[in-house]
């Protein structure tokens, strides 16, 4: 009996996933329902589950490949009895295989034999004789039993030949899926990459550093950088997003001086161990706040009606080395600052190492996007369809201003909101950035 | 020292008797034993009763003859057939009927079954249902009672067939070299399971054998509750008064079968049908009315007490919670 | 604090108990008659004086009515301390404590309790195969008995104490060639480990081991004399560089077993060994135990050492083939690493 493994459709629109890795290798043991590859979709890396037990048997997909939904991408074949190797089921006369693992199913020696009783060979005689404990500590250290040289009773792997193992080979590169896959596209040897920091993991952005270095350029004098699925879709999403809407964006210069107090007082008041809050999550909560009085910034275009979101979802912007992905804090008005607070974090953290599910990533309502951390003062954000409106966030900086009629020094920042003027007009929008700056500049006014 | 052989004169006029009251009171005992058995019997044909039982019908004279002469803080140590036993001493019937039907509420949590039956409170041990194995037992609460020097008296019963197991001979033995406050009494009903008597022993009685460890042996009519209760309350008050341990032998016979899978194809109708005829129950009725020491009113009502009593044992064992799964664990040791 | 052989901690135990606890009283063969033994090993010399013969009560040679007096007393409220003089003769009570006394307490619903130590001496001591086995296995495996097997002084005594005090039927496995018996009791080849016991009153608790020596490359169980074995093999194995860490189980019902895993878990391999025949033995469950909640941890199979699968013989020619020996078990230790 064998299993096929499929790759699972994720999604009503996507019908190609990439294979980022395999999770266990030709010759493993799979226990159903745990994870066996992940694959990258359009808004994150997801583990599949295997989906029955027995020893992977064979894999036709390699990581790095896009692979069509639905696809048999391997086999998992029954423990017991030392099945033959599954060959691509055109290769090999299916009969054949059916009858030598009903005999390997009867006599689990006379697999170690072949039909006509000649010794397999030694790669087909799949046993490896290891001990539990030396089992255990290869499969935590990822140390393959295959290459293991036995010194144990009876020719047994013992933990000391594992130990030995580990101990031969230089300590193992650190990469993420994405930057292996891309480093793997790209042809470049392992050793070819260095982390940005010692002892950090290599990221897409360590390999970009090497590619960009390479001298090979086409002939068009251009050089082209295989991208992963979702550099395409974010491609497309923001070009949707300026076709289809009537895009225009509002700009205010504001005071956030009471903004930047009140945010030093919040973090005194705070014991070790509580979420800190920043700039962002204190926006996200007065955001979330006004679009409760302006529900037609928290809406969506059909192309005849306007319809009004029920939930307040609020999807942050990350910068992730994948690309632009807009993690959701869901019912964001509802929550308290350090939940909030909590949650983003939680969010971020996932979107950064790539673990965020699908569910984390749909169902926002209005986007935040804050380029200030990285020194922006003002920019024209695009909205995140199919929603109305995205905020926009510069730096917060000192700057001359007038303030009680005195020139001083204040904290100042700009908003951009950018609209979908199909949905709401000018001056409602207006009113709604307009209370928003007012939160921000007198946020004690957040619980009237 | 010879076997004193006692048979009494059947229909003689007994002596040395208790009060009437506990005259009527053997006979209530009598009828309760007789009674329950005979509907637990019911029970277990209606399939009610999940084991096998062994029934004291035909032997109820013997557990009340003996009974009625022990203390309260006596104890009994009884066998593989013990309900009369528990019964005569005291033992409540809802606790015996609970423990037949597995129940938690059963003197034994639901945890001895049939055959192990006993109550501690009433002076009644946990039965032990190996043949002969309660006999070194009962000479170890007799050597305990007579360390403490408190009077205690055990009375332990077996049946005709233990008397050829080694540890019969083993516990009378220390019994009677010690002087261990303990009565011994056989229920000779005849048959070990099929195997008669005369097959298994070389001597009439099983009394005789009293002389080889050099004790009293006495030998009485087992239908006779009277005559039990006579010969059995001078070995209780001899071991009592440290006299030692007494072999005393019970002639008596058991109506039904050894054990509910007995077809009783070993021996023959008319032995039974003149056994029944010497039925203590009828006979000690017969007395009570003949003597004027009770009248049909009277013993009519006892019987109605003892229907009356087994049916609300029924209904309380039947209404009782089985034992808890984590009933399993506990009571393997004493914490 | 004094040195004494484990005959003398016994007894000490025993004086003790008696002395503190009216209830405690011995009964056995040839254990309190004047001028006599004391007992097969010396264990009760002395007593029947100091306590009188009601007290250290001898019995007729009826083994069954031994343990049958001591169950009936106890259940009746006293707490006896048997006297069997060879372990063999166990078998000859066995209705009495493998029916009775185990199982009372739980047939009764926990209306009675069976608290009674029985101590058996067992082990190879050149008497032929009735006077020599060890038989701890049959115990162990009746639910209702506890089991203890101090090997020395100090746990004898603390362990026996202990076993008085238990509500529950107790077996005090000792070995023959570790009592230290003096005089014409003496054994031929025997270890008789002198230890020291604190004067003041102490008590071992039943259900816990101990690490005899520490080691990280192998972990030997043995109880009684084979613990000493193992001791010497962990010796031997030493001079070689091999670390064993031997553990001495002390009672085996309750069991350490914890104390075995955490062992197991440090060395990765595994080996017991015991006096008892191979097949169905001590040794037999304690792999079990370790290849059922310890298998990820062994780094190589179970090896037991333990006497064949036939009768103690008598010739001593024969000796160095049936028991198991420090030779043995550092063979075993080799096959593993």
């Amino acid at each position: 009996m064998a299993t096929d493994i499929i790759v699972p459709p994720l999604s009503q629109t996507m019908d190609s996933v990439v294979l980022v890795e395999w999770l266990k290798a030709e010759g493993d043991k799979v226990a159903k329902g745990e994870p066996l590859f992940v694959i990258e979709t359009d808004k994150a890396n997801l583990d599949i589950e295997a989906p029955a037990g027995g020893v992977l048997r064979q894999v036709w997909a390699q990581p790095g490949e896009a692979i069509a939904v639905r696809a048999t991408i391997g086999l998992i074949a029954d423990v017991g009895g030392e099945l033959p190797e599954f060959e691509r089921p055109s290769a090999r006369s299916a009969a054949a295989s059916v009858a030598e693992a009903a005999v390997a199913a009867l006599h689990p020696l006379a697999a170690a034999t072949g039909p006509m009783g000649q010794p397999l060979p030694p790669e087909r005689q799949a046993r490896i004789f290891a001990s539990p404990r030396a089992r255990r500590l290869a499969e935590a250290e990822g140390v393959p039993l295959a290459e293991l040289t036995a010194s144990g009773p009876e020719g047994m792997i013992v933990e000391r030949d594992v130990i030995a193992y580990i101990a031969s080979k230089p300590a193992p590169m650190a990469i993420t899926p994405v930057a292996r896959r891309l480093a793997q596209a790209a042809g470049l040897e392992p050793a070819a990459l260095q982390p940005a920091r010692p002892g950090a993991r290599i990221t897409r952005a360590d390999v970009d550093v090497v590619l960009a270095r390479r001298e090979e350029v086409s002939a068009d004098g251009v050089q082209w950088v295989e991208v992963a699925p979702i550099r395409r879709t974010i491609a497309r999403r923001m070009v949707a997003s300026q076709q289809a809407a009537a895009e225009v964006t509002l700009t205010r210069d504001v005071d956030a001086t009471e903004l930047v107090e009140l945010r030093g007082q919040i973090l005194e008041e705070l014991s070790d161990g509580d979420p800190r809050p920043t700039y962002t999550d204190i926006l996200v909560s007065i955001v979330a706040r006004q679009l409760a009085r302006h529900p037609r910034a928290n809406a969506t275009w059909d192309g005849e009606r306007i319809g009004l979101y029920a939930d307040i979802n609020v999807a942050v912007a990350v910068d992730t080395e994948r690309g632009l992905v807009t993690p959701v804090v869901r019912n964001a008005d509802t929550k308290g600052l350090l939940a909030l607070t909590a949650e983003r974090a939680a969010l971020v953290r996932q979107a950064l190492d790539g673990t965020i599910g699908l569910d984390d990533l749909t169902g926002g309502t209005f986007t935040i996007t804050n380029l200030g951390p990285i020194g922006i003062d003002a920019f024209t954000p695009i909205i995140n369809p199919p929603q109305t409106a995205i905020l926009g966030v510069g730096r917060i900086r000192p700057a001359a201003a007038v303030h009680n009629g005195e020139l001083c020094i204040r904290q100042r920042m700009f908003l951009s909101l950018t609209f979908d003027h199909r949905i709401i007009d000018g001056a409602p929008a207006a009113r709604f950035l307009m209370d928003i700056v007012r939160l921000i500049e007198k946020p004690h006014l957040v619980w009237l | 020292m010879e076997a004193k052989t006692i048979l009494l004169n059947r229909g003689a006029e007994p002596t040395g008797l208790p009060e009437s009251d506990s005259l009527v009171d053997m006979y209530r005992r009598m009828k309760l034993i007789r009674r329950f058995e005979e509907r637990v019997n019911d029970l277990y044909l209606q399939g009610r009763i999940p084991s096998t039982l062994h029934l004291y019908i035909g032997q109820e004279a013997v557990a009340v003859g003996v009974c009625a002469g022990l203390r309260e803080d006596d104890y009994v140590l009884s066998t593989h057939r013990p309900h009369g036993h528990s019964l005569a001493k005291g033992v409540e019937p809802r606790a015996i009927l609970a423990e037949l039907l597995g129940k938690v509420t059963g003197c034994c949590r639901g945890k001895g079954g049939s055959m192990h039956v006993g109550d501690i409170t009433k002076g009644v041990y946990p039965a032990v249902a190996i043949v002969g194995g309660n006999i070194p037992i009962a000479a170890g609460a007799g050597l305990a009672a007579k360390m403490r020097g408190d009077g205690q008296v055990e009375a332990c019963f077996f049946g005709d067939g233990a008397a050829n197991e080694g540890a019969w001979h083993e516990g009378l033995n220390i019994a009677a070299i010690w002087d261990l406050p303990v009565v011994f009494v056989c229920e000779n009903n005849l048959y070990a399971a099929s195997t008669p008597f005369s097959l298994t022993f070389k001597v009439e009685n099983v009394a005789d054998r009293a002389c080889a460890y050099g004790i009293p042996g006495v030998t009485v009519d087992g239908m006779d509750v009277l005559a039990v209760y006579r010969a059995a309350n001078e070995a209780i008050e001899r071991a009592r008064q440290g006299g030692g341990p007494t072999l005393l032998e019970c002639k008596t016979y058991r109506f039904c079968g050894h054990s509910r899978s007995d077809p009783r194809t070993y021996r023959g109708r008319e032995e039974e049908q003149e056994w029944q005829k010497l039925d203590a129950i009828p006979r000690m009725r017969q007395w009570l009315v003949g003597s004027g020491l009770s009248d049909d009113g009277q013993l009519d009502e006892i019987d109605d007490w003892v229907e009356r009593t087994f049916d609300e044992a029924l209904e309380f064992a039947e209404a009782s919670p089985e034992p808890d799964v984590s009933e399993l664990f506990t009571d393997v040791f004493k914490e | 604090m004094a040195e004494m052989s484990i005959a003398e901690a016994l007894r000490q135990a025993i004086r003790e108990e008696m002395a503190r606890d009216d209830r405690v009283f011995c009964i056995g063969e040839d254990i309190g008659i004047p001028g006599g033994f004391g007992g097969a090993f010396t264990v009760t010399l002395g007593l029947s004086d100091e306590f009188g013969r009601d007290r250290v009560l001898d019995t007729p040679i009826s083994e069954i009515a031994i343990a049958g007096v001591a169950i009936g007393a106890a259940i009746a409220g006293m707490r006896p301390i048997a006297d069997v003089q060879y372990g063999d003769f166990l078998f000859c009570m066995m209705d009495q404590i493998a029916n009775q006394a185990a199982k009372m307490r739980y047939m009764s619903g926990g209306q009675v309790s069976v608290p009674m130590v029985m101590r058996a001496p067992v082990g190879q001591t050149r008497r032929g195969a009735q006077h020599a086995q060890s038989l701890e296995a049959f115990f162990t495996h009746i639910p209702g008995l506890k089991v203890v097997a101090p090997s020395t002084a100090y746990d004898a005594k603390g362990l026996l104490k202990s076993a008085v005090r238990d509500e529950n039927p107790v077996l005090v496995f000792e070995h023959k060639l570790l009592y230290g018996s003096k005089g014409p009791r003496s054994e031929r080849g025997a270890l008789s480990p002198v230890g020291e016991v604190p004067d003041e009153e102490y008590l071992v608790p039943i259900g816990e081991g101990v690490i005899r020596r520490e080691g990280k490359d192998v972990t030997i169980v043995g109880k009684l004399l084979t613990m000493y074995r193992a001791l010497q093999a962990a010796e031997i194995l030493a001079e070689e560089g091999i670390e064993a860490e031997v553990i001495d189980p002390r009672t085996l019902v309750p069991l350490d077993k914890e104390l075995i895993l955490a062992s197991v878990r440090k060395t990765g391999r595994l080996v017991i060994a015991e006096e008892d025949n191979l097949t169905g033995g001590w040794a037999a469950e304690i792999a079990a135990i370790v290849a059922d909640e310890g298998f990820v941890w062994l780094d190589a199979p179970i090896k037991r050492v333990s006497a064949p699968d036939v009768p103690a013989p008598f010739s001593p020619a024969l000796d160095d083939a049936y028991m198991p020996n420090e030779h043995k078990i550092v063979a075993a230790v080799k096959s593993l690493l």
